[in-house]
């Protein structure tokens, strides 16, 4: 039986490399590990992006929604707490992306990110990842990452 | 599906992924082309799911032609089909 694991926010930021202003997702809705994890954020007008992103019409930069992916990602693999110590310490990187982005996304919008596992290998692997607000999807990607330990 | 049929659809599926169109069987995937131990993985990835098989980790680094990877795929195929 599988389980399925849920992560708030102050779990999510101490699983992620990354740190504010840069920590792209907000809570981890389920998640099976080593194969598939659905993450959320919610999209505020009150973000660093916005009055660069642009200064007349607010929306959520596209390379964000794939980083949002990436951490995503990330989480399935450092979330899941028997797969932790494989990746403690691990550093991810991104090695290509292969995107689509068919919607604009803006402030009020609840993204919710889901990542699929297509490859793992011990030093990188393959995600399928789509972006979808309200059901409909607003980006999509394949990341390939390295892993380096 | 014969082994120049497989090989066909594997140089397709290798071609765009590395953005090579023209490739003898026997270039070095990294020497000749360009290519680099992620874009290996992604290729496996791809022809993973291309022919729903699963390449063991230890296979990719004899995966270093289009000769290389025609052979590991009917080797890994072979159980399914007979």
């Amino acid at each position: 039986m599988t389980t399925t694991i849920k992560l708030g926010f102050d779990q999510v930021r101490r699983l992620l490399p990354q740190a504010y202003p840069f920590c792209l997702v907000d809570v981890v809705e389920e998640l099976t590990p080593g194969e598939r994890i659905v993450a959320r954020k919610n999209i505020s007008g009150n973000e660093w992006m916005f009055p660069g992103h642009f200064p007349d019409k607010a929306i959520y930069p596209g390379v964000l929604l794939i980083e949002g992916m990436a951490q995503t990602s990330i989480l399935l693999f450092k979330g899941a707490e028997d797969q932790d110590a494989d990746f403690e310490g691990a550093t991810f990187m991104i090695a290509s992306v292969k995107s689509r982005f068919l919607a604009p996304v803006v402030p009020g919008d609840q993204v919710r990110y889901t990542c699929e596992v297509v490859k793992v290998v011990s030093t990188g692997g393959v995600m399928e990842c789509t972006a979808t607000v309200d059901g409909n999807v607003v980006a999509k990607a394949d990341l390939t990452f390295a892993v380096q330990r | 599906m014969n082994e120049m049929e497989l090989k066909g659809q594997l140089k397709e599926i290798i071609a765009e992924i590395i953005e090579v169109d023209e490739f003898g069987d026997d270039e070095n995937f990294v020497r000749d082309l360009g290519v680099d131990s992620m874009m290996a993985l992604e290729i496996v990835a791809r022809i993973e799911k291309s022919y729903r098989i699963r390449i063991p980790e230890e296979f990719l680094p004899e995966i270093k032609t289009l000769t290389d990877v025609t052979r590991v795929v009917s080797n890994v195929m072979q159980p399914i089909n007979g």
